[in-house]
């Protein structure tokens, strides 16, 4: 007794059944919705007692329970919602709710796209676009989760900035038919194709891997990444009647790492056949928009919208946006806690392998004589360069010219986990079980440490 | 702190600021950065003792395991400093985290108390002042727990336990009914009826009816528990039947008479599961609901079933039988009968939240009912029609996002429709996720002699992306049918990575790809052979090892799959040299996970 005098008073008292496991109940007025940001490594579990909640547009079912990690998420309030959530790390006061200000915006857009997919065989063709920290993917989540729900449509999803890793590691330019049901619960909003069985249909991306983190440090072979990207997007709405009548939804990169004239913009609305543009953008930013449709009007006419930022989304700061890209990673070999994946550590020798590498115009400045911009560059087999280092995997043949490797097709990703320089051998973690391909790689700016 | 201490502390607390999950890897790192440098051992205590106070409550328990391997390993003086503020900083933790960390956090009490190897083999870890404060610590705490417990029961009366004794021996008068010949059974009736006796008595002090009141409590949580396995046991059992009838309705011959009748009496769930149960013995929840709060919940229940009523009236959905009725009459005339209907009624009412989706789905569907998006002019997209107020929007065409599909899918929340063909496509989803699931958890199938579970595991890996040439062609409705699920279909379109000869460097090392089915037979063949309590694929491949010939020389070989060279090792039971996770086929060395990988991937192609 007298060793804990503390104890019995009764503020220690109730301190022992503060149970972290506690759930809350929230009660969610119409047209609101609840920001969530999860503190990292922490985990959130919401469950719908009643209403309808959606999250960017996918709505959650009824007393299932959903977990959500490393995350930032709006919660919105289709009609009154009653929910219970449980996170030991998000104290019980101040959450933030707030009203949905920008919906009406949203489901005005949607059912004006819907009419278009009505009216033609050729769908609407939408290209988002505005400053970082907009809300873009948000938006184009959202238009991919309602394009989906009236109808089986699949609309074709493509992302063309390659911060984001959607359906993809980070660093990729992607176009994915959203064929069903996202996975609320994913950042990157759901899994590839698997070899088994996960609890949604998963999608079938086509990848292209630009492989540096931004865009200006070699604008050229990004715009060849979009152009291969559109060749085979305009292909597959040849002979994809579905995907063609249900459109496409653009993502594009911030305003700001675009060229100052939108010329770019120019170019993806015409490889694209863009017929809309959406740009996010509050009325003080009155001129930027002026720019931009003065720039655009000649190639979509009045087809160009302004709406302000959306209001569910999150300022994202470096850090966050560097955990996104980690996250996106890690599912890529490892899935997620409900679609668990088993990758392979696989061995080779430095003889058995080839990497390339893409110009870094930035670091290159000056030193090399940047004659073509599009060539790989040979990667000496070292410790420093490749330990930890995200590799993507081409179709192309080891022996491959550099011009071959450069314009193959993407066969997946693998993650440098060792380089033994004494043995001269490396580790590499594969998603798929077997030898490492007998195929030329190419470095990405990207590393994970597991 | 001298230049060089203060690089080593620096290292060591940058290393302590990524424990941020449980990694085995940084706590070795920092039990190997503090065996090595005993000498900033204070500094090191400090830095973890400040790291567990400061940081997040759910990654405490990661820094206390680092202490703890430290301790264990390096031993003095980290024991030493560390006993010190133990006490407090346990405590704390302890009343911050959940309670599966606390379970944790005693478990690695436990193993403080017992002698261990850096203190010599004879004393505890810490000093056992420290340890013992704690452990007084913990049996208050777990008391608390206890007391907290029994407070939240209602205060016993006669009448309430005599109550609870009518429910406890009900229920084990049905379970009598099963087990007509258990004697325990029938000694526990003898039992109850005995204590209702004494309680009517009313010779019974407030103590003695606390204790009686736990002890019933006790009683029926084991009741409880044997209702429910054998409820689960139905299930299960059911879940047979049906799957023995879809056997039988697919090969469609089979006699009448072997079509498995349900079981027993018991067909249907036993009344205390529906949720009715009674206010003392039912799931603590329920027991610790305060009855001002339970007012409160009756309250707002009310408002919300008049709400309910009213927008139900509204639309029209509610019979209001004229005063001149038949009905009316007889509700007039019969008063006593109209109370027990009600009753009954009120039993059988579904719940609001069921009721208010049934209005607000007819409202959806009213409001849907005379839209069409193609002729609304305010949809044509232009900058004045999106950012404009549209009611035709916001008023009815939403709902058909929503409630105008009104059969939303309790596992996905995917929305389905009415109509006949909508209908067919919820079954043929529905059929899906049930097929997945099955595939999700494992196939397990039942062994009816032995009663034994085999299951499969559903291990899976990410697919390489399509070829151009391949997407370009692809058409989702492969994936997204529900007719089939990956690897039932054959011709599932995947990676055609043709070129992919997997040639091998040198010299024939690698026989991968040359393995035939045959040979994968022959393995399979083989893991029956040996492995007598086959539970999990996987695990028992990892499991597989072969014994060192005697006449070999190399106690290393190098498996051609993936390249890993494979060191034997000595197993202690079996007195023998080993390679673990290895297979011979043809001679060839091989992981047997790689070489099953290998051969699965194949096939698969
Ligand atoms: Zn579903
Ligand atoms: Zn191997």
């Amino acid at each position: 007794m007298s060793l804990l005098p503390g104890l019995t008073d009764s503020n220690q008292a109730t301190d022992l059944f503060v149970d972290a496991n506690e759930v809350h109940k929230l009660v969610l007025k119409e047209e609101t919705e609840w920001k969530v940001e999860i503190p990292s490594s922490s985990k959130l579990t919401i469950t719908i007692r009643s209403g309808i909640a959606e999250i960017f547009g996918t709505e959650l079912a009824n007393d299932v329970e959903y977990t959500f990690s490393n995350w930032k998420i709006s919660l919105s309030a289709v009609e009154n919602v009653i929910l219970e959530w449980k996170c030991p790390d998000i104290p019980n006061k101040d959450l933030m709710i707030e009203p949905n200000t920008t919906s009406k915006y949203v489901y005005n857009l949607h059912f004006g796209l819907e009419k278009m997919r009505n009216s033609s065989f050729n769908g609407p063709r939408i290209l988002v676009v505005g400053n970082a920290n907009s809300g873009k993917t948000t938006l184009c989540r959202t238009l991919c989760s309602y394009a989906i729900k009236f109808k089986s449509y699949q609309p074709l999803f493509i992302n063309l900035n390659p911060h984001e890793g959607i359906f993809s590691p980070p660093g990729c330019l992607t176009a994915t038919p959203i064929s069903d049901i996202l996975d609320v619960q994913s950042q990157t909003w759901g899994q590839s194709m698997t070899s088994g069985a996960t609890e949604l249909h998963s999608k079938q991306p086509i990848v292209k891997n630009f492989g540096l983190e931004n865009i200006s440090e070699n604008r050229s072979l990004y715009w060849d990444n979009m152009n291969q990207l559109s060749n085979a997007v305009n292909e597959r709405l040849q002979n994809d009647v579905i995907v063609q009548r249900s459109g496409c939804i653009l993502n594009t990169p911030s305003l700001s790492d675009l060229d100052e004239e939108f010329n770019e913009l120019v170019t993806i609305i015409d490889r694209f056949k863009v017929n809309i543009v959406v740009v996010l953008a509050e009325q003080d930013e009155f001129t930027l928009f002026e720019k931009v449709k003065e720039t655009l009007r000649p190639y979509i006419g009045d087809f160009l919208i302004r709406l302000p930022k959306l209001s569910g989304r999150f300022e994202a700061d470096d850090a966050y946006k560097r955990s996104l890209q980690r996250t996106a990673i890690k599912e890529y070999f490892y899935g997620t806690p409900k679609t668990i994946l088993s990758p392979y550590a696989s061995g080779a020798d430095f003889e058995e392998i080839t990497v390339w590498k893409p110009i870094n115009m930035v670091e290159a400045q000056g030193t090399t004589s940047t004659s073509n911009p599009l060539q790989l560059l040979p990667v000496t087999v070292d410790a420093s360069t490749l330990q930890h280092a995200l590799v993507a995997i081409s179709y192309a043949d080891r022996k491959s010219s550099s011009s071959e490797v450069q314009k193959a097709s993407i066969l997946g990703f693998g993650l440098i986990t060792e380089v033994n320089e004494k043995k001269r051998k490396i580790r590499i973690l594969l998603p798929v079980p077997g030898r490492l391909p007998n195929k030329a790689m190419i470095l990405t700016s990207y590393r994970y440490l597991e | 702190m001298d230049k060089e201490t203060e690089i080593i502390v620096k290292d060591f607390t940058s290393v302590l600021d990524e424990l941020t999950f449980n990694s085995r890897p940084i706590i070795t790192t920092l039990t190997k950065i503090a065996e090595e440098n005993i000498s900033c051992a204070q500094y090191f205590v400090d830095a973890l003792e400040s790291r567990i106070e400061k940081c997040m409550p759910s990654q405490k328990l990661y820094a206390f395991y680092a202490l703890d391997s430290i301790c264990k390993n390096a031993g003095s003086p980290y024991t030493i400093y560390f006993s010190r503020n133990l006490f407090s900083l346990y405590r704390k933790t302890y009343l911050l985290v959940d309670n599966v960390t606390r379970t944790k956090l005693i478990n690695m009490f436990k193993t403080w108390m017992t002698p261990n190897e850096t203190t010599g083999g004879s004393l505890p870890l810490f000093e056992r002042g420290a340890l013992e404060r704690i452990e007084q610590f913990l049996i208050k705490a777990s008391a608390l727990h206890q007391k907290n417990f029994q407070s939240m029961l209602p205060t016993p009366t006669v009448p309430l336990l005599l109550r609870e004794i009518d429910k406890l021996a009900g229920l084990t008068n049905e379970r009598l009914r099963d087990q007509p010949n258990d004697q325990k059974l029938q000694t526990k009736l003898m039992v109850l009826s005995q204590l209702k006796q004494e309680l009517q008595r009313g010779k019974l002090s407030l103590d003695a009816l606390k204790q009686v009141q736990l002890q019933l409590t006790e009683v029926f949580a084991q009741d409880q528990q044997v209702l429910q396995e054998r409820v689960r046991y139905q299930q299960f059992q059911q879940e047979q039947q049906l799957k023995q009838r879809e056997r039988s309705t697919t090969t469609s011959s089979l006699e009448p008479t072997e079509t498995p009748m349900p079981l027993g009496t018991n067909n249907s769930p036993s009344p205390l599961f529906n949720g009715s149960v009674s206010s003392l013995f039912g799931n603590v929840s329920r027991i610790v609901t305060p009855e001002d709060f339970a007012e409160m919940e009756k309250a707002s229940k009310l408002t919300s079933i008049q709400t309910l009523f009213h927008s139900l009236n509204g639309a029209g959905l509610i019979f209001t039988p004229p005063k001149e009725s038949i009905v009316t009459l007889f509700d007039k005339i019969d008063s006593t009968n109209k109370l027990n209907s009600k009753k009954a009624k009120n039993n059988n009412l579904p719940s609001i939240s069921f009721l208010q989706d049934v209005v607000s789905n007819c409202k959806a569907y009213f409001a849907t009912a005379n839209v069409n998006i193609l002729n609304t002019p305010t949809l044509q997209l232009s900058q004045q029609n999106i950012v404009n107020d549209n009611p035709v929007v916001t008023k009815s065409l939403i709902h058909l996002l929503y409630r105008n599909k009104p059969n939303k899918c309790s596992t996905c929340g995917k929305r389905f429709g009415n109509s006949i063909e909508e209908r067919k496509l919820q079954t043929a989803h529905l059929d899906w996720h049930f097929r997945i699931n099955k595939r999700i958890k494992g196939s397990s199938t039942t062994n009816a002699q032995t009663n034994a579970m085999t299951s499969q595991k559903n291990i899976q890996s990410r697919n390489w992306y399509l070829h151009d040439s391949q997407w370009v062609k692809f058409n989702d409705d492969e994936i997204v049918s529900t007719q089939n699920t990956f690897n039932e279909n054959p011709k599932q379109t995947i990676a055609d990575v043709d070129q992919q000869k997997y040639a091998s460097g040198s010299n024939g090392s690698s026989t991968a790809t040359n393995i035939q089915m045959s040979n994968f037979e022959d393995m399979l063949s083989l893991n029956k052979n040996d492995a007598n309590n086959s539970t999990s694929e996987t695990a028992d491949l990892s499991k597989k090892y072969v014994i060192v010939p005697e006449s070999t020389e190399d106690m290393t070989f190098q498996c051609p799959v993936c390249k890993d060279s494979v060191t034997s090792v000595y197993d202690e039971e079996l007195g023998e040299w080993i390679w673990k996770n290895t297979v011979i086929i043809n001679g060839k060395k091989f992981h047997s996970t790689c070489y099953y990988e290998t051969i699965k991937n194949n096939s698969s192609l």
